[in-house]
């Protein structure tokens, strides 16, 4: 009894201690003054969001938003779109091909691939950021877009390949041997019969990918050079001397919003695959 | 078409594990052969080298007399059962049997009017539409064999198909398997560790024990006349006795046991010295009746438990104290009711129903573990 009632107690305090920053944040973003306050409350607002779509001249007359480059954070934010729209196939490919590898084909040497294919998500970021920025600068290739996306797909490959190698795993191998013994060429065994098997997967790892490159930071900041993309610029506008400007507050609740929405889509898939 | 299956010298070795040794048969074309052995017996792993899936260590695979080296499994004249079905989850029940006419790149509308004459023959007329999960353990189990005919194989490869199936429906697909052999005339490989599956249904059977071919034979022939202590021991129930071979007359031996001795047919040759088993079925072991000529082999037994097991009544006695021995005993069921608990009979068979083989690797399971 009070042993259970110690676990809810617990349970509520770590939901708790998840949350209320989240509440906060998205509270504030609705607040009409900077930097972002919940207390004293100055007023309902839909300016820091509105900063995206407002005329020029609304923007310049707000006393907070002109010192802001709004076309830069665009730019940054596509910029960021185009990292993930390459990283996500790539991550995807790399990951696919690592785990046919690791459950299809029986190696003594499976053991070692496996730590060697996993060990970029266990390396702190900064380190491949800064190792991709060094290593590709050597070869001749400048910092930049590419760069980014190389340092990224070195561990967001290691997500793709984790949630398909999970998939793969369960497929049991006499589908693939019946395909076979059908008169069915491998080729046509892997995309008549694992590809669709595997397509729930995909989905997955796709999603995951593609918040995994959008959210990056640290790894990012490192092989960026010149280049910059959403999170490295919004961290640059979070150091503003007059604190950082609400609008942060803003996309962070529509990140909220947006990973929420994904996470359920992601819940709803895997539901309807143990159907 | 069909084809015969021929193992030439087959060995299979995973590293120092030797998982089929020497296997030499001939399978008929047109023969229904079976693979009986205990799990982990080597049984699949040949059926493997057949169906491609495995190219033996030493020896050859020939199928129709071609030499199969080096042809994998999709280039194969043969279709294999998985013993889990592997039915296509994601494909409709006419898709997994059009799949092998798909490959080949038949035309939609000729796949599903072939699907649909699969689906009469196996007497699921009008579920093609289905998914595979809709369908129950028996429909599944005879959409898969539709979808290895699909492939018109020269062979099929069965996988110990009927284990998942509850006992009725097992039964009655042993009719079925074995009607669908004799109108399509293809030759059929058949592994299983369920004895009654194979006596039933095959022309002939092999008996494997640790990846050794110990018989092969016709059903009659390895129950009737088994060659080794292994394949009497794992195919039916059996009662056993270890002693020496004391003496020899004409094709039979008599063996030195702790019960005296006891005599039995010879087919081995075993020679006086020789440590040897004697088995004798329990339904060969009778009670002695006084009025007649004594057994060759008769001995006093008291009645320890009594199973009815139906059709007959299996009655377990004990021959001595603490020899170890005992000795089940299978009496027509015939509705009287027998109380012998305590008393001593005299009990008996024949010498021509019991075999004398060479001392060897006894099944674990059967009238052995029954009888304790």
């Amino acid at each position: 009894m009070t042993s259970s009632r110690l676990l809810n107690l617990y349970t509520w305090a770590f939901l708790a201690f998840m949350f209320a920053p989240l509440v906060l944040l998205i509270v504030s973003s609705f607040n009409d003054t900077s930097p972002p306050s919940v207390t004293p409350w100055e007023g309902f607002t839909g300016k820091w969001y509105a900063f995206f779509w407002m005329s020029d001249a609304d923007l310049r007359a707000d006393p907070v938003l002109r010192l802001l480059d709004r076309d830069r954070l665009v730019g940054c934010f596509q910029n960021s779109l185009f990292i993930s729209s390459m990283v996500v196939p790539i991550s995807l490919l790399l990951g696919l091909s690592g785990a046919v590898v690791l459950t299809r084909l029986k190696s003594r040497l499976n053991g070692v691939l496996w730590w060697v294919l996993l060990s970029p998500m266990l390396a702190p970021g900064v380190v491949l950021g800064l190792s991709a920025l060094v290593f590709w600068g050597r070869v001749g290739v400048h910092a930049g877009l590419t760069t980014i996306i190389i340092a990224q797909v070195t561990f967001i490959a290691s997500y793709a390949l984790l949630i398909l190698m999970a998939r793969l795993q369960r497929q049991p191998v006499e589908l693939e041997e019946a395909a076979l013994d059908l008169g069915a060429s491998p080729f046509r065994v892997f995309r008549r019969i694992t590809l669709p098997f595997l397509f729930p997967a995909l989905v997955s790892a796709a999603i995951i990918a593609f918040m995994a490159s959008m959210e990056n930071y640290n790894t990012t900041m490192f092989a960026k050079g010149g280049a910059c993309n959403f999170a490295t610029e919004l961290g640059a506008m979070s150091r503003n001397p007059n604190g950082h400007p609400p609008v942060i507050n803003a996309v962070g609740t529509v990140i909220i919003v947006l990973t929420v929405a994904a996470a359920s889509l992601h819940t709803f898939l895997q539901r309807r695959e143990t159907r | 078409m069909s084809a015969d299956v021929q193992l030439d010298n087959v060995w299979i070795r995973f590293g120092d594990f030797v998982a089929a040794r020497e296997a030499n048969i001939h399978i008929k074309d047109g023969e229904f052969f079976s693979f009986l052995g205990p799990s982990g017996c080597g049984k699949t792993t040949l059926l493997r080298s057949v169906s491609g899936f495995l190219e033996p260590s030493e020896g050859r695979v020939l199928i129709g007399g071609k030499d199969m080296k080096g042809i994998g499994p999709n280039k194969r004249p043969t279709a294999l059962i998985f013993q889990n079905l592997a039915l296509f989850p994601l494909m409709k029940v006419w898709e997994n049997i059009a799949f092998a006419l798909e490959v080949r790149g038949t035309s939609k509308a000729e796949r599903r009017k072939k699907a649909d004459e699969l689906l009469e023959l196996i007497a699921l007329p009008d579920q093609g539409d289905k998914m595979v999960r809709e369908l129950s353990g028996g429909q599944r189990q005879r959409v898969a064999i539709a979808r290895a005919l699909a492939a018109e194989p020269d062979v099929l490869l069965l996988d110990e198909p009927l284990s998942a199936l509850d006992l009725k429906l097992r039964q009655h697909m042993r009719t079925e398997l074995r009607a669908i052999q004799q109108r399509v005339g293809i030759t059929f490989i058949y592994i299983t560790h369920d004895q009654g599956e194979a006596l039933t249904m095959s022309d002939r059977i092999a008996v494997m024990n640790a990846g050794r071919i110990e018989q092969v034979g016709t059903g009659d022939d390895i129950y009737s006349q088994p060659q080794s202590a292994f394949a009497a021991s794992f195919v039916g129930e059996v009662n056993r006795f270890d002693g020496t071979v004391a003496a020899l007359q004409d094709g039979f031996a008599v063996l030195q046991t702790p019960l005296g001795p006891l005599i039995g047919r010879n087919p081995g040759g075993l020679d006086t010295g020789a440590q040897a088993s004697l088995f004798i079925r329990p339904e060969h072991v009778h009670f002695a009746d006084p009025t007649r000529l004594p057994f060759a082999n008769q001995m006093l037994a008291e009645l320890e438990r009594r199973d009815l097991e139906g059709a007959f009544i299996n009655l377990h006695m004990r021959t001595c104290s603490d020899c170890k021995m005992p000795v089940s005993l299978h009496m027509t069921n015939t509705g009287q009711v027998l109380s012998l608990t305590g008393n001593a009979a005299e009990i008996g068979f024949t010498a021509e129903a019991a075999v004398v083989l060479p001392e060897g690797e006894v099944a674990a399971t059967g009238a052995d573990e029954a009888a304790v």
